[in-house]
């Protein structure tokens, strides 16, 4: 008795050590002012530098941004002094109360979407006054080499609040359909070429015990998340920047789940998985689980094929040589090469958009508006998705003759992954990576694999952009009851099918092709006509401003 | 006679007095932003203010109950409701009656410090939990349960659509029964030992001693806390509930809450957020009303 | 039946009766443990085994990496010191505002009793919203202030009707008559003899208020923006929730980062963010024990 409040004491007693230890750290701000300074304070042209508060909403990984070098300098460069307010979690529920109260800071970075200009109409400046008078250089800039991101985010009535960022050093397609090599060694066979092929080798797997450990049921021949759209593609549905489930075929914004050729995939899965070669957790492990998984057990393989972004980072560091990635696969030998397609992402992968916006309320909006324009100067840009380029940050390294390379990780135990989203702001900031940086810029090695990876992969994607139709998704833009009627459906029709998904995927009772049309019709009625209608005009007014 | 008006009215700006702060508090804190519920029959227009869009009426409530889901998600949260009711608010009795009776003292210290222990695990990592351990390849408990026969052999804990509520309803009761308990631990403790005595002494048993003399002195306490229970009816948390639904469960897991984040994730609807919550809160109000008459009929206990 | 055979009856179902109820409690005991002791060995496991459930009742693949991170976190201190100040300091002001009010609200003579008994009620169900309410509270100058985690939930119904229950029912009435007749006013008989006898509602009420205080994010994520105020429970579940966002999509090469560092840490959260709490019980519980009302009525 006495000693449990002996014990509870001593804990205390630590855990208050502690803070007051930890209070002595308190980190002073790097123009020696102590952090706490209140908003915006007009004090231009006197010498120091103009104080803007700035909101970002960030990766949980991602370190104090009062520690990133590159920043500092870049704040010191530009004649400001930001405050940072640095969100990390459930960002949309204060994001609510605090633009409906009107209360925000003068910069938002990565905090908010296209909506959120038409919803708030008022709360945030237009850029377009500063970009055409020539404020924002390195805006205009972009603008003159890419006109489609000015007409992505310029709105109805021709205002610009949300910058959108670029770069085009990202792949075309962010996943690639990996396959066990060493099994496929271990039990003699070779790469399928057709998925029927595939089939045959995943039988294999799930018989022959090819990680050869004994036992010929901790095998798992084939795992996905979700629903496996990159595989569907293969199937002769055209995906190129498919959005939810929509897509563009013959001039018309479709959707997948409601498509003949959805239906003989889902056929094959259904058979696949009653034979036993998908995981049977398919649809109820968490994401935790089904990293973990692709893992192994040290040096032991658990899973036969699988989609990936990059093989380190999907298989981790004991297991990840043992996979090879696979091109493209067509569903039999005889199929149609010309229709087998993969799931193309340029749009996605290279166009952020609302990366940064700016208060309405700002009282030093030339500072803020040249600072915010810096971000995307042709050098500052990769700092702010890799780290920064100085002797703090020690991210990439200025060759000094118009050429960078970003360096390993200095901390030789994290990846080069990790350590890009703790230094530096990464995806959805505001940057602008040009399409010369392409040859001017050797990324890391971890980048370096996921192009490697997708070699095979090229020639599909290079096919697609011959013949396929994109469906520009990202560019398009709706009234605020378009957006909310989407929504609304939206919800509507994915409960709807993903629940028919799981069902159909692991009950190998239910018949799809009778099931079939009334499921294609309840998919109909429950919304989708009419989310259909206004993708479709959308989509054609979108093209008329191209032209 | 004006004497004691006088001492009566004395006696009066005292308790007026105690009962200040909180009453300044609610005032200020609670019936201030009161306006806001308003939102519910307005359309949102941030440049007009929280009271200034153009009335809209019914508008948003006849939305939600067109839409296709409105049925389902109020079945399923009515039903996961009712169960976490009927399994979740005996367990801490039960368990308060079984603490309380046990002799050992240290092992009654032991048992109470250890069940409101969960209480403490945050959703996230309760659920972290709950996948792990019955997992229906690799879960431990899972797997138990197999073998000693209590669920079939081939059963996705995880996936299967008639386990979704016993699993939410047994992990939930679980996670707080212990700390539930604590109040009825509390009371059964302010129990007259007089009254145990006079029990003895008619020659009951410690079992019937349960019966007759601890049982109605928690009366009271049960009967205001299965009040205020019943009247969160349609409260079902939005975390839990999201983090344990996936396709192979959407039939019975998709709640009101986790229906409105699907919404309203994408739009910021303001006034249809409103308008669900205004609902959803009035029939929590029904029944807590319906039910608090039913007990002052019967057992003459209200909660006003 | 001779009174030595009735009390041997008895005494045997008793026997049975305690033998059912200690086989309960330590059935009890074993299904609550496990769970709890399965996080102790999973934080200090190799998050891959968990998740592939090889870890059962011994750690494997034993590393302090989660632990390590939460620990050198300088936030964190910041933190616990801040959610200390919150939990004392607010629970006390709950308390002294609760208290009185539970009393009040417990005398049946009190006019106003049923007209202020439903207007709190009502503040249960009705409200205005997160956005008035956020403007009345911006307007009142509390954002971004201590005071704001402190004042907000000053008072919670609930724990309201709680102790105006346990006032009603376990003072007998006939206390307040004696007092009456010594001529005793409201506050002296409240402050000297109610709050002495209700040791265990006081208690019961400071854990809720406390635990409540000890476990809020939300009123910090809301009114908060300056990171030296901001309590442990923000800490941590920013770091809690970064495995979320990952999960199921086309992610855009975000790749598996943050998963497999909030795998690494989640078990460790719980126990950095639970100690604390889990040693304050051992001194309330001696307030529940019993006799606490022995002596209060006689003569």
């Amino acid at each position: 008795m006495k000693k449990k409040k002996w014990l509870a004491l001593t804990l205390v007693g630590c855990i208050m050590t502690g803070c007051f230890a930890g209070c002595n750290n308190d980190t002073i701000n790097k123009n020696g002012v102590e952090s706490g300074v209140s908003p915006s304070t007009n004090n231009e042209g006197s010498g120091e530098n103009v104080k803007l508060s700035a909101l970002i909403s960030k990766h949980s990984l991602t370190k104090d941004l009062n520690e990133m070098e590159w920043l500092n300098i870049l704040e010191e460069d530009n004649g400001v002094a930001v405050e940072w307010q640095q969100i990390t979690a459930d960002w949309d529920q204060k994001k609510s109360v605090m633009f409906a109260s009107g209360d925000i800071p003068d910069i938002l970075v990565k905090a908010t979407s296209t909506t959120d200009f038409a919803t708030y109409y008022g709360l945030f400046e237009d850029f377009k006054p500063y970009i055409d008078a020539s404020e924002m250089p390195n805006i205009a800039k972009m603008f003159e080499e890419h006109p489609e991101l000015r007409a992505l985010c310029t709105d109805e009535n021709g205002a610009i609040y949300g910058l959108p960022n670029y770069r085009s050093i990202w792949p075309r397609t962010n996943r690639v359909l990996y396959i066990n090599q060493t099994w496929l060694d271990n039990l003699g066979l070779q790469l399928p070429t057709t998925m029927d092929e595939l089939e045959e080798v995943m039988i294999a797997f799930r018989d022959g015990d090819p990680n050869g450990n004994g036992s010929t049921t901790d095998e798992i021949p084939l795992d996905f998340s979700g629903f496996p759209t990159f595989m569907l593609a293969c199937f002769g549905v055209p995906l190129m920047n498919e959005s939810d489930g929509y897509y563009v075929e013959d001039g018309t914004v479709k959707n997948y789940r409601v498509d003949e050729r959805y239906k003989t995939f889902m056929i094959w899965l259904q058979k696949l998985y009653s034979q036993g070669l998908i995981n049977e957790e398919v649809i109820t492990q968490d994401y935790s689980k089904f990293q973990s998984l692709a893992r192994g057990e040290g040096t032991t393989a658990l899973v036969g094929v699988t989609l990936g972004w990059e093989s380190g980072d999907r298989f981790g560091t004991e297991v990840a040589d043992q996979y090879v990635p696979l091109p493209a696969l067509k569903p039999h030998e005889d199929s149609n090469e010309s229709e087998v397609y993969w799931g193309y992402y340029y749009d996605n992968n290279s166009v952020s958009v609302a990366t940064v916006a700016m208060s309405a309320k700002c009282i030093n909006k030339a500072a803020a508006v040249k600072f915010i324009d810096a971000f995307y100067a042709d050098e500052i840009g990769i700092q702010v998705l890799f780290g920064g380029m100085n002797d703090v940050d020690n991210c990439i390294r200025n060759n000094g003759d118009g050429t960078y390379t970003v360096l390993p990780p200095a901390d030789a135990s994290i990846d080069a992954g990790t350590w890009k989203w703790t230094n530096s702001f990464a995806d959805y900031s505001p940057f602008y990576i040009p399409d010369d940086m392409i040859d001017r810029l050797t990324m890391g090695e971890d980048m370096q694999r996921v192009l490697l990876e997708r070699e095979s992969l090229e020639a599909t994607l290079d096919m697609m952009e011959e013949t396929c139709e994109s469906y520009p998704a990202k560019f398009i833009n709706y009234t605020a009851d378009d957006n909310s009627n989407l929504a609304m459906t939206q919800a509507n029709i994915k409960n709807t099918v993903d629940q028919t998904y799981a069902t159909w995927l692991t009950d190998s009772t239910r018949n799809i092709e009778e099931e079939w049309d009334a499921y294609v019709q309840s998919v109909y009625d429950i919304g989708l006509s009419k989310n259909l209608e206004i993708r479709q005009n959308a989509y054609e007014k979108y093209k008329e401003t191209l032209e | 006679m004006g004497r004691k008006r006088l001492s009566a009215l004395k006696k009066d700006w005292q308790l007026w007095l105690m009962i200040l702060p909180a009453l300044a508090y609610i005032i200020i804190f609670c019936y201030g932003p009161m306006y806001g519920v308003q939102l519910a029959f307005r359309r949102y227009d941030f440049s007009k203010g929280i009271t200034g869009g153009d009335w809209v009426g019914l508008q948003y409530f006849i939305q939600y109950f067109d839409s296709p889901m409105f049925w389902t998600t109020l079945r399923n949260t009515f039903v996961i409701s009712f169960f976490t009711l009927v399994c979740g608010f005996p367990a801490p009795i039960i368990l308060a009656l079984v603490i309380n009776s046990l002799k050992q003292k240290k092992l009654k210290r032991v048992v109470q410090t250890a069940v409101y222990m969960p209480y403490f695990i945050s959703t996230v990592v309760l659920v972290a939990i709950l996948q792990i351990l019955l997992s229906p390849t690799t879960g431990v408990v899972s797997n138990l349960l197999k073998n000693i026969h209590l669920v079939p052999q081939s059963i996705n804990l995880l996936g299967n659509s008639s386990a979704f509520v016993p699993v939410y309803v047994l992990s939930g009761v679980w996670q707080s029964a212990g700390w539930n308990s604590i109040i009825f631990i509390a009371a059964l403790s302010s129990v007259d030992s007089q009254l145990y005595d006079a029990a003895k002494v008619d020659g009951a048993s410690r079992l019937k001693q349960v019966i007759h003399v601890e049982l109605p002195a928690l009366v009271p306490t049960i009967v205001i806390l299965l009040i205020m229970n019943i009247g969160r009816v349609l409260s079902v948390g939005f975390e839990k509930v999201f983090l344990m639904q996936n396709d192979l469960n959407l039939a019975v897991s998709e709640v009101i809450s986790t229906y409105v984040f699907n919404i309203g994730v994408q739009s910021g609807q303001f006034s249809f957020g409103s308008a669900v919550g205004l609902f959803n809160t009035i029939i929590n109000f029904v029944f807590l009303i319906a039910a608090n008459t039913i007990s002052r009929k019967t057992a003459d206990i209200s909660l006003v | 039946m001779t009174k030595i055979t009735k009390k041997m009856k008895s005494g045997l179902s008793d026997k049975v009766f305690y033998i059912c109820i200690t086989v309960i409690a330590a059935a009890t005991l074993l299904i609550t443990l496990y769970p709890l002791y399965f996080i102790v060995i999973a934080s200090i496991s190799n998050s891959n085994m968990v998740n592939q459930g090889l870890v059962t009742l011994v750690p494997k693949g034993v590393n302090f990496y989660g632990f390590n991170k939460i620990l050198e976190r300088t936030d964190l201190w910041t933190g616990y010191r801040n959610t200390i100040f919150y939990t004392i300091a607010g629970t006390l002001l709950n308390l002294v505002v609760t208290l009185p009010a539970a009393y009040v609200l417990a005398q049946s003579r009190f006019k106003a009793r049923r007209l202020i008994m439903t207007l709190f009620i009502i503040t249960m169900y009705f409200s205005g919203g997160m956005v008035p309410t956020y403007m009345l509270v911006s307007s009142l100058r509390l954002t971004n202030t201590s005071a704001v985690m402190i004042i907000m939930g000053a008072v919670s119904v609930y724990n309201l009707i709680i102790a105006r229950t346990f006032f009603e029912n376990s003072i007998p009435a006939e206390l307040h008559e004696a007092a009456e007749l010594d001529g005793c006013s409201h506050f002296k008989y409240f402050m000297f003899i109610i709050l002495p006898l209700s040791k265990a509602v006081i208690s019961v009420i400071t854990l809720y208020y406390a635990v409540g205080h000890w476990n809020d994010f939300f009123t910090a994520l809301l009114y908060l923006n300056r990171d030296e105020y901001q309590p442990l429970q923000t800490v941590l579940r920013n770091i809690l929730i970064s495995n979320q966002a990952m999960a199921g999509t086309t992610g855009v090469g975000e790749g598996s980062y943050a998963q497999q560092y909030a795998d690494q840490i989640k078990f460790a959260v719980i126990i950095v963010s639970t100690v604390p709490v889990l040693c304050i019980y051992p001194f309330i519980q001696k307030y529940f024990e019993k006799g606490v009302m022995i002596g209060a009525v006689k003569g």
